[in-house]
């Protein structure tokens, strides 16, 4: 892993409540560089978000709404939270629920540009 | 119905070979009796391996347990022995159209029309999927007989698989939602709108839209950039969302997901499921921040579900 994304997820990691990071290739879902609790099945995590990402992608489409800028979806347990970065890369994030999600989507952006 | 079942099953199994295998998983479909419906089609189809009608009935029997893959690829091999099948090609149609695929959606239930010009099932999912692409007139003038062109109606549901009698069926526990989405299409057929569900909402007809989980409008609106309704082509799109959402939280045990939301170059989206089997879009201009949009939807989430629960009472 480069030390700019190193640096990068590592910010977005130490936001109170996350529980990993990673950059996810966006066509295939292969994982490209993560920071990650033990607990977190990251090939999983990154498969699944870049499939919702794409589903996404394509239902906005649909509503007129334009490119995809920051994706987050809520659940009981837990937080996911997805930006679309340079390079066909997404930052994905796993979080706690009541995660601070505009400081998580201020790291997650910076990360994003550091993938430029 | 369930003496029909009955029957139907005392046939078959007096004479396994017979071809009212295809009714009696139809009956169990309608029941809502998926599983049993697909161990019946299946095994009446090994019997009979080109048999196009229960080619057909096994699509209905996937797509009413949301897996479309399976459902195209059995309207597919019913095509491949009769192509000029019309609920194969409906039910084609309507799997196309789900899977985002309105041209291909709109080559197959011309080809319905063509082949069967006095079916209005087939007519009114063309005029739907024509007017999500934007076409200028939902039904052509020579799609309509003459007889029925006072009647056509105009809705902006999704093409419905095969007939509103063989639509899959919405998800267990979620009656109400089905029910308030046959008074929605019946009240657009009647006047051509929506239940007012949102009345008194900002956007209440253009950026807000209560669908079921198959992909069904049932109440507000949507409107495109270039003032089409978009309404239904969302409503398939985002019906997939929902079903991923349901994957992904499952996987990562996440717990159930309570919102989607989507910031986008020209709007912000929240999507939210409303109760089982409904789901619940605000689009919002960019310009209004994340968080009040959220609670605008939590408002509209709430109006949907009071409404839900009415139809239900």
């Amino acid at each position: 892993m480069s030390p700019d994304l190193e640096r990068a997820l590592d910010r977005i990691s130490r936001v109170r409540g996350v529980r990993g990071s990673m950059y996810v290739a966006a066509d295939d879902g292969i994982v490209v560089a993560r920071l990650l609790m033990e607990t977190v099945n990251g090939k999983a995590v990154a498969a699944l978000a870049a499939s919702l990402a794409r589903k996404v992608e394509g239902a906005a489409a649909a509503t007129g709404a334009g490119r995809v800028r920051f994706l987050q979806m809520d659940a009981a347990d837990g937080t996911l939270l997805i930006a679309p970065a340079p390079r066909d890369l997404l930052v994905v994030t796993l979080a706690d629920p009541r995660v601070n999600v505009g400081l998580c989507r201020f790291e997650m952006m910076r990360a994003a540009e550091a993938a430029a | 119905m369930s003496e029909d079942i009955r029957a139907l099953s005392a046939v078959l199994a007096a004479d396994p070979a017979s071809l009212v295998y295809v009714d009696l998983a139809e009956a169990l479909r309608r029941r809502g009796d998926l599983d049993q419906a697909l161990r019946v089609a299946n095994g009446g189809l090994a019997r009979h391996p080109e048999h196009a009608d229960g080619f057909d009935c096994l699509g209905r029997i996937h797509a009413g347990r949301d897996d479309l893959p399976r459902a195209r690829e059995a309207w597919g091999r019913a095509l491949a022995v009769a192509p000029d099948h019309l609920g194969a090609l409906r039910g084609m149609g309507f799997a196309l159209y789900r899977a985002g695929d309105a041209r291909g959606a709109l080559a197959v239930l011309e080809r319905a029309l063509a082949g069967h010009p006095a079916d209005d099932g087939a007519r009114r999912a063309l005029g739907t999927v024509r007017r999500a692409l934007g076409m200028e007139s939902a039904v052509r003038p020579a799609d309509r007989p003459v007889e029925q062109g006072a009647r056509v109606a105009v809705e902006t549901a999704v093409p419905a698989p095969p007939s509103p009698a063989v639509v899959p069926a919405t998800a267990p526990g979620a009656p109400s939602v089905a029910a308030a989405g046959a008074a929605a299409s019946a009240a657009a057929g009647a006047a051509a709108e929506l239940p007012p569900v949102f009345r008194g909402f900002e956007g209440a007809t253009a950026d807000i839209l209560l669908f079921d989980d198959r992909g069904l409008v049932v109440a507000g609106g949507l409107g495109g950039a270039d003032g089409v309704d978009v309404s239904a082509l969302a409503a398939a799109g985002l019906a997939g969302v929902s079903s991923e959402a349901g994957r992904t939280a499952q996987y990562l045990a996440l717990g159930a997901w309570t919102a989607i939301v989507a910031e986008a170059d020209r709007a912000n989206l929240v999507l939210a499921p409303v109760g089982p089997g409904a789901l619940l879009l605000v689009r919002r201009d960019r310009g209004v921040p994340v968080g009040l949009a959220l609670r605008m939807a939590e408002r509209a989430q709430a109006t949907a579900s009071a409404w839900l629960a009415r139809q239900d009472a």
